[in-house]
Order: structure tokens, then C-alpha cells, then sequence
């Protein structure tokens, strides 16, 4: 089965035929796992074959509940009609109930109604929720420092995600060591833009290129920043990066050629002398991502689980419950900027 | 009143020295020339700042010409709105500097943008909060003012060479009186009515606006403590002084000796000279306090920034040029009768300033930048590149040039002496 040049630890892909076999092994016979129950076998039978046939576009989903929606009523009884059908009743608000839908953090509603709802952010990401002003959030993150590992995963995401240059790194974590050996202790606190409620970036800023959206979020406008670094001056996180135009290309092949659709602009290949080149970056909650209805890439990512993302003013939500605990706490926070990154201490 | 043709002459005395002088400023602007170009092709990546120190050389100097500018202007002051006559002599002097200085100063913040392409956007988009936001405005105001000033002070002159002195001379000063020519004593009370208001307008300006908000705008960062004090601006205002009292001292001397060919007024000198020890004690007083605010504070950003000046990799620059030439070595020179009296060693000293004044501003800039604001990131390191320090030089070589100008072909020194 392997031939010598085979990648040490990697396995064989085993041929098609193969692999066919281990699933029919694997595979049920349906006749036997229906006779198991009361009702009929031949009906669950047919119905199963041609609700192949209309996965494969043979048959209409219409054509099918033409064929099998009384036959099924006969045989089931009450049953059946107490049981909402989403593919035929579409008046039917809700397919689970409502406890068991929050126990699973489900959204509720019709197939289609909950599909138009996930296409909406996406397609308006451009236009309205740009500014953030269709955004009833506050983009929150807490960290718990208990879980954080310091595997430094987050800046490699962010890195990736948001495509920036030598110099720039919207995240980081600070790692220090306490104590003397044996005793011994580290610390790790990643780094992100706090997204302050009070930003003392965008207090300084002289042409207001830097501002707060109404979802939290601290946004850089790049073709309105001049390039003064008085921000980063202010920022007492130190979250701001100058980009000097530095790029990755005697690492990386066509390392400019894609950037990061940051704060919803997607702005083509990165050149000299165009603009993030010359201004100032910081991490803004991977907004594109946020936009999509994905988590920042580093929350994403984190091995321990230790970043979480969520709505600060909800006051149910995972974040401003963690927010709340009395393990809670902001970095510097007698500067008053009260930023919106929590750590669990 | 001696109104011989000599006298509307006031270039060099000795041309082999004019040759020699352009000549270097030539050299200095190819070298900054070459450097700029660098600059413009290569980003900010020609220089050695990084985002840990995001302010270097460029903002020092920024911040140095803005201050000589406003002492410079505060000098002339003393002349035209509180009326010691004696200053009367070097009263345009010192106006035509503050203007050059604050071109040189917008010069420097101007190539230190990441966009310089966008410098107009202050003037389109404003920010109330930031201290920024409002210098820009403040500065522009400021440069009115002096052109206003220097126009009134100089109008009365401008006129009479218009019409008794020849060619260009005549031609630009002609131009420079707007078409008011009138050699009447009226014309004249009214342009001395007119220097003083603006004056007036001119001194809240420039010392709150100018040169105090140019130290608010480094005071309000909470996120550096060694800046965020009251008192920080206030030094920043006395160190402006300083230096533009130097700077209109070795002015006077130089341009007393080399172009007007006449004796150095004693009197004058030694006013200056006093003036420029009482702004060195009270520099030397206010920044001891400040420095001691800070250390007793135990605030470990601020001792550890201290302890850097004090003792860091770059102290030299704070015990050689701030506290060497720009205050014992000048107060030693000022601290006999006979010494203030000297015009070479008063020039000497003031030159001693001006450079010792461009340490000072070095200091206010860099240290702050080195520790980091958060324990974990990366401590910083910071010297000016070859870019940096060469397009620096070509820029004072810029202002050098148009004060030189401004000197040979403006009667910057009053044509009755300055007595009246």
C-alpha cells in the first residue's frame, strides 16, 4: 500500500473502492434498524429512497409530500400533525421549543426565516453596519488569564487574518516571569486594542481619523489618518502600530498581494506608499469578521478557550456575565479609559 | 540722520565671507536635499523610529524652532509693546526670526507626517479635544501676527528705501509696503499704534497658544507621566524664552558686526545678556522642581525615565548640551560686567544656548519612549538615522537661507539706529 517516498508519519490515502467498503461496513441496514420499531418498515423504506431522490433533484421536495404526507398521517396519527413539518407547514413559526432552543444557543424560527436572517449582516457589511450604526452591540472581550496558556496562537491568527506587515502586530501577549528558580511563576496577558469606552487615542487625534463606533468598536480611518502617531503617544496600552511600509516579501512569495477587508474596506494589494502605508493600525475586533456573524480570529483560535467575544450590553450574554464575576478586571484601569477587554484574573 | 546710499546697503561687509557663507548653505541643502529625497522615496522607513518610539529628531526640532519663535517673539516684545527703547535695534531682528524659525518648525512636522501628501487635512477635519487639532490653527494665526508685526515695524523703512535706495532693494521694498509709501510722522505714529496692538494680540498668543499648547499637547498624555504635569508647559514656555533670547543675541552680534559694519551697542548686549541669566536660573529652578515632582512621586515610570537622563546611554546629551552649554557654561560667561560687554563672548554664549536648548528638547521627547507603557512590551531604543540628522540639517539650512535673504535685502536694522 505505501510506496518508499511516503512522508514519514503521514498515512496512506487507501483507493476509492476501499474506501466505499469501510462506509457500507459501517453503514446500517435500514430495513433491520425500522423493524425495530412499530411502524411500518416498507413506508420508512420508500420514503428514505426518495428523500434520496430529491436530495439528488430527481424529485421535488413538492412532488414528494404529494406522495407522502397523508400516507404518513395514516400512520402516524396525532402524532404526526402535533409535529411540525418545516418543509411543508412554512406558517410554522418554529420547529423546537423554546427552552430547548436556548439550552442549545439555537436561533429560533423557520428554516427560511432564520436562513434570510444569517444572509442580512452579511450582505449589508458594507453598507449600514460599516459605521456600526445598525449595531445595537458593544463588542466586548473577555480574556481568563487562568486558562491562557501563553501559546502566542492569537497573534499568529490575528497576523494571518489581518495580513500585517513586519512591525505591526494588532495582538500580543505580554509574557513575564516572577519569582526565582525553583519558585517560579509566569504570566501571560494578550494584548489586544481595548477598545476603550473612553479613548484617549481618539481624544488627540487632530483630523478625528480615529473615532468610536456605536457598537464599541475604536475605528482608524486610513484615508483620513495623516500619519501624526499622536495616538500612539496617548494610547496607554501601547495597542497602536505605525506601518512603515515594511512588507514579508524576502519570507513569503506575493506576501502583499491580499490584504484584510479592515473595518469593512477592502482596500486591493498592498503597495508602497498607499495607505495603511503610512498610518497608523491597531486591532479592531477583526470588524470584518464581527460583520460576517464570525468571531475575531484570535477568539477563534485560542487553544484554551480563554478569549471570549460577545455583546457587553447584553446583559444575559456569555461576556457580560463574565464581565460581571468579581475575577474581573481592565488593565490600568485608573486611567479611566474603561476599556471593553476584560481579564479574568 | 545720516541717509548716505551706504545705508540702504545691508548685505554682507565683506564679500569674500558672503561667497564662503552661501557656498555652505549650499553644500548643507544638497546633503538635505539628498536626504529628503530619501525620505519621500524610502517612508518612514528611512528613519530609526519605531512604533515603541513613535516621536524622534524631527519632533525634537519641531518643538525647538516653535520655541525659538516664540521667544524670539517675546523678545521683540520688550521692545515694541513694553517699551525699552534700547531693544528697539533688535526688535525686526528678532520678528524675522520668529517667522523663519516657525517655518522651520512646520518644515520639520510637515516631513514627519506618515502621509506628508495629507497635510491639509487638519484644516478640513478638527478634533475639539485634541491639543493638536488646535496648534495647527494656533500656528497659522501665529505666523499672521509676526508678518502683521514685522509689517508695521518695518514699514516706515521699507518706504524710504523704496525711494531712496536702488534696484531690487527698492523694487522688493516697494512691494513690501502694500502702497502705503507715506514718509509722514502721522504714517509713522500709526504704524507704532498698529505694532503695538498686534503685539498685544501677539503675546497671549504666542505664549498660551503657540508655545504653551505646544507643551499641553505633550502634557495631556496620561499614558507618559513624565510629560502629564502642570508645570510641563511652563517649562516649555521658559525654555522658549531661552533660547529666543540667545538666538536674538548672537543674531544681533553677527549680523551688527558682518553687515552693518558698526560697534556693537555695550548697553544693549548687556540687557540681553541679563535677561538671558535670569532665563536660565529660572529654566534650571523650574526643571529641578519638575524633576523632583517626579522622582519623590516613586511613580516607577517616572523614576525609571529620570533615571534614564540622568544616567541612561544618551545622559551626555542631558549633562554636556543641556545642563553644560545650555546653562553653566552660558551663566559663567553672563556672570562678569566686563564679559557681558563683549560681543564675541556674548555671542559665544548665546550660540552655547541655542545648541545647548536643542538637547533640552531632545530630552522632553525621546526618554519618555524608551520604557514601554506596558511592563511586557518591548523597551525601545532610539537615535536618529543618517536620514534624519541629514534632512535636519538641510532644514535649518533652509531657514539659515531665508533669514540671510531676509537680511540682505530687508533694512531689519532700523535705519536711525534705533534711537528715536
Amino acid at each position: 500500500m505505501s510506496s518508499n517516498d511516503a512522508m514519514p508519519g503521514v498515512p496512506d490515502t487507501p483507493d476509492r473502492a476501499q474506501l466505499d467498503a469501510m462506509v457500507d461496513a459501517e453503514q446500517a441496514d435500514p430495513r433491520a434498524e425500522l423493524e425495530d420499531v412499530d411502524f411500518s418498515t416498507e413506508l420508512g423504506v420508500a420514503m428514505a429512497e426518495d428523500a434520496k431522490a430529491v436530495s439528488r433533484g430527481e424529485i421535488t421536495s413538492e412532488e414528494y409530500w404529494q406522495r407522502y404526507d397523508d400516507l404518513a398521517a395514516e400512520e402516524f396519527g396525532e402524532v404526526y400533525h402535533e409535529t411540525p413539518n418545516p418543509a411543508v407547514d412554512h406558517d410554522t413559526a418554529q420547529t423546537i421549543e423554546d427552552d430547548v432552543a436556548e439550552s442549545l444557543s439555537c436561533t429560533v424560527g423557520s428554516m427560511a426565516s432564520i436562513a434570510e436572517s444569517l444572509e442580512e449582516p452579511a450582505g449589508d457589511s458594507e453598507g449600514a453596519s460599516e459605521d456600526g450604526e445598525d449595531d445595537d452591540h458593544r463588542w466586548g472581550m473577555v480574556i481568563d488569564l487562568q486558562k491562557c496558556v501563553g501559546c502566542d496562537s492569537c497573534s499568529v491568527a490575528c497576523k494571518a487574518e489581518n495580513r500585517t506587515p513586519p512591525g505591526v502586530s494588532y495582538n500580543v501577549v505580554m509574557e513575564e516571569e516572577h519569582g526565582e528558580f525553583p519558585n517560579v511563576q509566569r504570566t501571560n496577558v494578550p494584548r489586544p486594542c481595548m477598545q476603550c469606552e473612553n479613548p484617549p487615542c481618539v481624544q488627540v487625534c487632530p483630523v478625528s481619523a480615529t473615532y468610536k463606533m456605536d457598537n464599541g468598536v475604536v475605528n482608524v480611518d486610513y484615508d483620513r489618518c495623516i500619519g501624526c502617531r499622536y495616538c500612539m503617544i496617548a494610547c496607554p496600552y501601547g495597542a497602536r502600530y505605525f506601518d512603515f511600509g515594511e512588507n514579508y516579501d524576502d519570507e513569503v512569495e506575493g506576501a502583499g498581494e491580499i490584504t484584510s477587508p479592515e473595518y469593512g474596506v477592502d482596500r486591493g494589494e498592498r503597495e508602497p506608499k498607499k495607505s495603511p502605508v503610512g498610518n497608523v493600525r491597531k486591532c479592531h475586533f477583526c470588524h470584518h469578521r464581527l460583520n460576517r456573524g464570525e468571531e475575531p480570529a484570535c477568539v477563534e483560535t485560542c487553544v484554551g478557550d480563554a478569549r471570549n467575544m460577545g455583546d457587553l450590553d447584553d446583559p444575559d450574554s456569555e461576556v457580560a456575565e463574565m464581565a460581571a464575576s468579581t475575577r474581573a478586571m481592565q488593565l490600568k484601569e485608573g486611567e479611566g479609559t474603561d476599556p471593553n477587554v476584560y481579564y479574568l484574573e | 540722520m545720516a541717509t548716505d546710499s551706504k545705508q540702504f546697503d545691508f548685505g554682507f561687509r565683506n564679500g569674500r565671507l558672503r561667497v564662503a557663507w552661501y557656498a555652505l548653505l549650499a553644500v548643507l541643502l544638497l546633503v538635505g536635499g539628498y536626504a529628503m529625497w530619501l525620505r519621500l522615496q524610502g517612508g518612514m522607513r528611512s528613519t530609526n523610529l519605531t512604533s515603541i518610539t513613535p516621536w524622534g529628531a524631527w519632533v525634537a526640532f519641531y518643538i525647538y524652532f516653535v520655541g525659538l519663535s516664540a521667544g524670539a517673539f517675546l523678545v521683540s516684545t520688550l521692545a515694541n509693546v513694553f517699551g525699552i527703547e534700547r531693544l528697539h535695534r533688535v526688535d525686526r531682528d528678532a520678528l524675522f526670526a520668529a517667522i523663519v524659525s516657525m517655518v522651520v518648525a512646520l518644515l520639520f512636522v510637515w516631513t514627519d507626517l506618515g502621509r506628508m501628501d495629507r497635510m491639509w487635512h487638519p484644516f478640513a477635519w478638527r478634533q475639539v479635544t485634541s491639543a493638536l487639532s488646535w496648534e495647527v490653527h494656533a500656528y497659522v494665526a501665529y505666523i499672521f501676527v509676526l508678518m502683521t508685526e514685522l509689517y508695521f515695524s518695518m514699514r516706515y523703512d521699507l518706504a524710504r528705501v523704496a525711494e531712496r535706495g536702488t534696484g531690487l532693494r527698492a523694487r522688493l521694498a516697494g512691494l513690501l509696503t502694500l502702497g502705503r509709501r507715506q514718509l509722514t510722522d502721522e504714517s509713522r505714529e500709526a504704524d507704532r499704534t498698529w505694532l503695538k496692538r498686534a503685539g498685544i494680540v501677539g503675546i497671549p498668543l504666542a505664549i498660551f497658544m503657540v508655545h504653551g499648547g505646544t507643551g499641553v499637547l505633550f502634557a495631556v498624555s496620561k499614558a507618559r507621566p513624565y510629560w502629564n504635569s502642570g508645570l510641563f508647559p511652563v517649562i516649555f514656555i521658559i525654555s522658549a524664552v531661552l533660547s529666543g533670547t540667545a538666538l536674538v543675541m548672537l543674531l544681533y552680534v553677527l549680523r551688527t558686526r558682518l553687515f552693518d559694519g558698526e560697534r556693537v551697542d555695550r548697553d544693549i548686549l548687556d540687557r540681553l545678556a541679563t535677561l538671558l541669566a535670569a532665563f536660565v536660573v529660572v529654566d534650571v529652578a523650574l526643571t529641578a522642581i519638575e524633576a523632583l515632582i517626579a522622582i519623590v512621586s516613586l511613580h516607577p515610570h517616572e523614576v525609571e525615565t529620570w533615571r534614564l537622563i540622568l544616567f541612561g546611554e544618551m545622559s551626555w546629551s542631558f549633562w554636556w548640551f543641556m545642563v553644560g552649554m545650555g546653562w553653566v557654561f552660558p551663566l559663567v560667561l553672563v556672570s562678569k560686567r566686563e564679559w557681558r560687554r563683549t560681543p564675541w563672548l556674548m555671542a559665544v554664549a548665546g550660540l552655547s544656548v541655542v545648541i545647548g536648548i536643542i538637547a533640552v528638547r531632545f530630552n522632553i521627547v525621546v526618554p519618555p519612549q524608551i520604557r514601554p507603557v506596558m511592563e511586557g512590551l518591548p523597551h525601545g531604543s532610539y537615535f536618529p538615522s543618517a536620514v534624519e540628522w541629514a534632512t535636519s540639517v538641510g532644514m535649518m539650512a533652509v531657514g539659515l537661507l531665508l533669514y540671510t535673504i531676509g537680511a540682505e535685502l530687508l533694512p531689519l536694522t532700523p535705519l536711525d539706529g534705533g534711537d528715536h
